[in-house]
């Protein structure tokens, strides 16, 4: 079993009056996979955009309780996001290049925290990132082709290159392959499980067969509760609740 | 009613659309065309100028200018006497009244072109030179076939004797149309012959550069901070209906407004192309603020969310990404801006821009005119040349708004980038 890396504690979070989260117990342990699976809306990506603090965007959102990583609450007013964010990378459920080039998608992130100061550092930064993300190869040729040039999943692997680029320790993706047709999902997939030697993944999907096939540990939330969470072999084999039996079995959601 | 009977209702009510929409295209071009065509035929004309072939004795006893004589004491010299003598051997006269007439058909400035030849050519003292004399207005105005010759005389500008000496130059030859040099480089006259653009061209370069200058870093400036830094609340609410209000309040009140501020309290120049920058800036500003928030808000969040996602600051992910982004959008929503600026009378008449000025300004600080308020003012006078330069102008001022707007669409489908 792996350390954990995320913590939260009690996490209750409001769109205005309306309340999303419900006193969210989950950990996240270092380098695995934790999948988040559950019907639309019932709080998922709320969960996940909480770790980096993407919620801070959104003026009506209000989040109590805590979420600790390495023991230190992100949430604590002296922490700054822009460091935050650079250690907690975030992919997105609909591919987002800039709408730059390849080189400068990968770039723009180890140049801005001022990662590679030299241009050959920064090559480096770019090839790795790509390699990583399994692009290398399809695009070495044309870094400085626009990035919306690319297909749709080498486009939401440029935006995994993107997210590695700043070499973070926890990665969100928030359904990265719903976008996606089944020959490039698997390509994430495989990616995904590359990329859990490096670091610690938090992944939210609406496919329950990506739950198994990627994930080590998942959580079930409805309506903003967090009903089970444990080993996804557990959840899936022989889950607790009943709620989530019915779930994982179809029977709603 | 069965199925087949609304089927065909359906159709014909489609049809009938389409028809109005054609309808009233074809309308709209009708008017655009017979706008064009009327201020074509009427000011074409303009571009041309007619000349009278003259000879020109420089007869050294009438000229007051010695040998070698520095170019400021021939500019002070009087060419009245030469100019005088030259002109009436065009035509064999007879009294006081014929001679004058004879003079009448030449330009007022005929004595400073001739002036003006001799200053270009030194060696000229004593010699007679075939020159090229602007014509008066009205015998511009008859040769370009808009005076009607057919009235009686006592009705006509023109003398019958006038008209004779009119018909011999034409039979020799001696009458000429030549490009209208002073159209675009004279100010204002009060002869027609005369009048030019000069002065109202670089008048409204003038006010619609300080204008750019002052409205649109205001303006992007503002949109910014709006758009994505200000918070959602009633103080931003009440500011943005305002802007939207200022848009369409009538341009004549910020004339109001800028005779109050800028000529009564803080007493700027009047009639200069600075007040008139200032004025039209402050109308422009919500007319670039409009489009650029709209552009702004075209970005779409999955940029700004990905910028964010990777460390990127509020400030870096709005100015390396989104206002990139918006900048195509907010360039021809100004240039659009300032081509209604440059094309706004009403203001500027209040700021007294509508005082006749012959001198071509050389500063923003001095008195000036401005293009539109040109065709206001020429709209006003009587004369046929008057009539042909109103309608020259408004080409020179509808073809200005014309490169402008095809500006504005070029700029902004070159540079507008597409995300998915």
């Amino acid at each position: 079993m792996n350390e954990i890396k995320i913590k939260s504690k009690n996490l209750n979070v409001f769109y205005g009056e309306k309340q999303a989260l419900f006193d969210v117990n989950l950990d996240l342990n270092e380098k695995e996979v934790t999948a988040l699976i559950g019907p639309s809306g019932c709080g998922k990506s709320t969960f996940i955009r909480c770790i980096n603090r993407m919620n801070d965007v959104i003026d009506i959102c209000k989040v109590s309780g805590s979420i600790e990583m390495d023991g230190i609450d992100i949430n604590d007013k002296n922490l700054d996001v822009v460091s935050l964010r650079e250690r907690v990378g975030m992919v997105f459920q609909k591919p987002n290049p800039f709408p730059k080039s390849i080189y400068d998608n990968v770039s723009y992130g180890p140049n801005i925290h001022g990662k590679g100061e030299t241009k050959s550092e920064l090559d480096e930064i770019v090839e790795n990132s790509l390699k990583k993300a399994a692009l290398w190869e399809e695009v070495k040729d044309r870094l400085d082709e626009p990035g919306t040039s690319l297909s749709g999943g080498q486009q939401q692997r440029l935006c995994i290159a993107r997210a590695i680029s700043v070499n973070p320790e926890v990665i969100l993706m928030d359904e990265p392959c719903s976008a996606l047709d089944p020959i490039a999902t698997a390509k994430i997939e495989e990616l995904i499980d590359e990329l859990k030697k490096t670091y610690t993944i938090v992944i939210v999907t609406h496919s329950m067969a990506q739950a198994v096939r990627v994930s080590q540990k998942t959580g079930f939330f409805h309506l903003g509760k967090l009903i089970e969470v444990g080993k996804t072999e557990k959840i899936f084999k022989n889950p607790d609740n009943k709620m989530t039996q019915d779930y994982i079995t179809g029977r709603f959601g | 009613m069965t199925k087949e009977q609304r089927l065909i209702k359906r159709h014909r009510a489609e049809k009938r659309f389409k028809f109005y929409g054609l309808f009233s295209i074809f309308l709209a071009l009708l008017f655009v065309l017979i706008l064009v065509n009327n201020i074509f035929s009427k000011g074409s004309s303009a571009f041309m100028k007619t000349v009278i072939k003259t000879e020109i004795f420089y007869d050294q006893e009438l000229m007051e200018v010695e040998n070698g004589a520095s170019r400021e004491d021939i500019l002070d010299a009087d060419f009245f006497d030469v100019t005088i003598e030259s002109l009436l051997k065009v035509y064999p006269t007879n009294g006081l009244e014929e001679e004058k007439q004879l003079i009448n058909l030449f330009s007022t400035d005929a004595e400073i072109e001739i002036k003006l030849n001799f200053l270009e050519n030194n060696n000229i003292a004593g010699q007679k030179i075939i020159l090229e004399i602007t014509a008066s207005d009205d015998i511009d105005q008859l040769h370009k076939g808009n005076y009607p010759r057919d009235l009686p005389e006592e009705r006509r500008r023109i003398s019958d004797f006038q008209l004779k000496i009119f018909d011999k130059l034409v039979d020799e030859g001696k009458i000429e149309k030549n490009f209208n040099n002073y159209y675009f480089n004279k100010g204002d006259s009060r002869d027609p012959e005369l009048a030019g653009i000069g002065g109202a061209l670089i008048g409204s370069f003038y006010s619609i550069l300080i204008c750019l200058l002052l409205s649109f870093p205001i303006a992007v400036l503002a949109s910014i901070y709006l758009e994505e830094f200000a918070p959602k609340n009633k103080i931003t609410d009440f500011i943005e209906i305002n802007i939207n209000n200022l848009a369409a309040v009538p341009s004549i009140v910020y004339g109001l407004l800028a005779l109050q501020i800028l000529l009564s309290t803080l007493h700027m120049p009047r009639s200069t192309p600075l007040v008139a920058g200032i004025t039209l800036a402050l109308m422009t500003l919500p007319r670039i603020i409009i489009p650029c928030r709209a552009s702004l808000k075209a970005v779409p969040p999955s940029i700004r969310e990905g910028a964010l996602a990777v460390g990127a600051s509020k400030f870096q992910s709005v100015f390396h990404h989104v206002v990139p982004l918006a900048l195509p959008g907010t360039l021809s929503g100004t240039i659009i801006g300032l081509a209604q600026a440059l094309g706004e009378t009403a203001p500027l008449i209040l700021i007294g821009m509508v005082a006749f000025v012959v001198d071509i300004p050389t500063s923003p600080v001095d008195p000036s005119a401005s293009l539109p308020v040109q065709v206001y003012l020429w709209s006003e006078s009587a004369e046929r040349g008057f009539v042909e330069k109103t309608s020259a102008t408004i080409m020179i001022l509808l073809s200005f708004l014309i490169v402008m707007n095809f500006l504005a669409v070029y700029l902004r489908q070159k540079f507008e980038k597409r995300w998915n």
